[in-house]
């Protein structure tokens, strides 16, 4: 019943956009190649399931590898940049500079260094979603209560006991929200990538849609690029709710 | 008995405390009273060894005439309000110092265990802080502090975040646990009511530089403490914060 009544808003939402582009696209005589109605959407997403479904996969592995590399990479080089504040002070620019890079320039030229294999893909992922997991993990690390580390130096714990006791745990729900943030540019992330170049995955199909003007296999696509990263986060989700006992009370994660 | 003797703390220019000395006895509690910012927290934070690095502390400690360096085994620190860790169920929070120091969890654990019941926390071991009362965390904090064996004891107001009818009764329950573990304690508060009820001697800070201005011992008894029996310490205490609050 809670579950109901929390999902019931965004389900209404959503059902009465599509009901009014439904009946725009009916009404209105706007041309299918144009504007396909979400009918048709669903229709040759069901239609075309075998051709999109490998794709799809192709898609889910790209992501889940490179979101999977990048969460590892994210927490060693935040306990790198938590004890070394040298590194932290050379280090944090550089990564705010990565960010900045338009991923349209670098997408071709990382096809263009790696290859059509899974490399480049996989590098552009880590590219785009390291960085919120890093940050979050670092400003986590930074709001520690003063009052527990205290505590736990004048036990004459030391500096990894006291990172692995107190502030690693503390640090649980900015680490997450950084998990939320990134998971949502994972898969639009590995799409793009495949867009600039790829054997297979929802980024090459939508390409070929596109340049057959087919709009309805493009926005099935989409829809199954937005269930893939509403999975993505209904997965964390659950990770949380396991782990919550452990942080006294309520889950961190929301919506 | 713990000696400090001439502790300045300076933060950049300014001094926080100017040339505090004073000694904590074996099983007494002794109270450091005074103003805010007067520098009351700092002392007991280098006692703890857990000072700011943005201060720089000049000063002796000794316990027994030997010299010591902090944060050193005999002293235990209890820092503002529990400080209990939310992820920790109430038996790890209390075994938390004997397993940092070394000993095994189950170890810990089992060291705890029969102290949980005379501490008001049986039955809530298993229970993560989020699920206690605030006395029942101040007194899971206790319980943290006192295991750890230490024969002085440092506590940084307690009471402050507890409700007035809570904090009468905790400071009547810490009294009554102190007769049965004694302990060399020395206590932060800016409640004049609190050091009154419990402390055996009372130390009294004034601000800019902090400096110990006042040393009242109490000699009445803990249970003989009546309002009528405090009345005279209490003006007295009262009428010394007052000049020396700025």
């Amino acid at each position: 019943m809670q579950l109901v009544r929390h999902f019931a808003p965004t389900a209404g939402l959503a059902l009465a956009l599509l009901l009014g582009w439904e009946v725009y696209c009916r009404l209105s005589g706007i041309p299918s190649f144009v504007l396909p109605p979400p009918s048709g959407v669903v229709r040759v997403l069901w239609t075309e399931r075998s051709a999109i479904g490998p794709h799809a996969l192709a898609t889910i592995g790209v992501a889940t590898l490179g979101f999977g590399l990048s969460v590892a990479f994210a927490f060693a080089a935040s306990v790198a940049l938590h004890f070394l504040p040298w590194l932290r002070r050379g280090a944090m620019p550089i990564f705010v500079a990565s960010q900045t890079i338009p991923i349209v320039a670098l997408a071709p030229l990382m096809i263009l260094w790696f290859g059509f294999g899974l490399l480049p893909k996989v590098l552009l992922v880590i590219l785009v979603t390291f960085f919120p997991i890093l940050v979050s993990l670092l400003s986590g690390y930074a709001a520690v209560p003063q009052a527990w580390l205290d505590l736990l130096r004048s036990m004459d714990a030391g500096r990894a006991a006291i990172f692995r006791r107190v502030t690693l745990p503390a640090a649980r729900a900015s680490f997450l929200a950084g998990l939320r943030i990134s998971a949502t540019y994972a898969i639009v992330a590995t799409i793009f990538a495949e867009y600039a170049g790829a054997r297979r995955g929802l980024g090459i199909y939508i390409l070929a849609a596109k340049n057959n003007f087919r709009a309805d296999l493009v926005l099935a696509a989409v829809a199954l690029s937005a269930a893939l990263t509403l999975a993505l986060l209904g997965l964390l989700r659950l990770a949380d709710r396991i782990t919550a006992g452990r942080f006294g009370g309520p889950a961190d994660a929301a919506g | 008995m713990l000696r400090v003797e001439g502790l300045t703390v300076r933060a950049g220019e300014g001094r926080v405390t100017q040339d505090v000395s004073f000694e904590v006895a074996e099983d007494r509690l002794t109270c450091l009273i005074g103003p805010s910012g007067c520098g009351k927290t700092s002392v007991l934070k280098w006692l703890a060894g857990v000072l700011a690095p943005s201060l720089a502390a000049t000063g002796r400690l000794s316990i027994d005439g030997a010299p010591a360096t902090t944060p050193d085994r005999r002293i235990a620190y209890q820092p503002q309000q529990d400080a209990l860790l939310p992820w920790l169920i109430v038996a790890e929070n209390a075994a938390l110092g004997l397993s940092i120091r070394g000993r095994r969890r189950a170890e810990a654990r089992e060291a705890v265990t029969p102290l949980l019941a005379s501490f008001g926390l049986a039955g809530t071991e298993d229970a993560f802080p989020a699920a206690l009362s605030g006395g029942m965390r101040q007194r899971a904090a206790f319980l943290r502090t006192i295991v750890q064996d230490s024969r002085f004891v440092l506590l940084d107001e307690p009471f402050s975040a507890l409700d007035a009818v809570t904090r009468l009764s905790m400071q009547d329950w810490l009294a009554a646990r102190l007769d049965e573990v004694p302990r060399g304690i020395l206590m932060v508060t800016h409640d004049l009511h609190e050091a009154t009820r419990l402390a055996d001697r009372i130390l009294v800070m004034a601000a800019r530089p902090g400096r110990i201005v006042a040393d009242i011992t109490i000699d009445t008894p803990r249970g003989d403490r009546t309002e009528a029996a405090l009345a005279g310490t209490r003006s007295h205490l009262k009428t010394r914060l007052l000049e020396e609050t700025p």
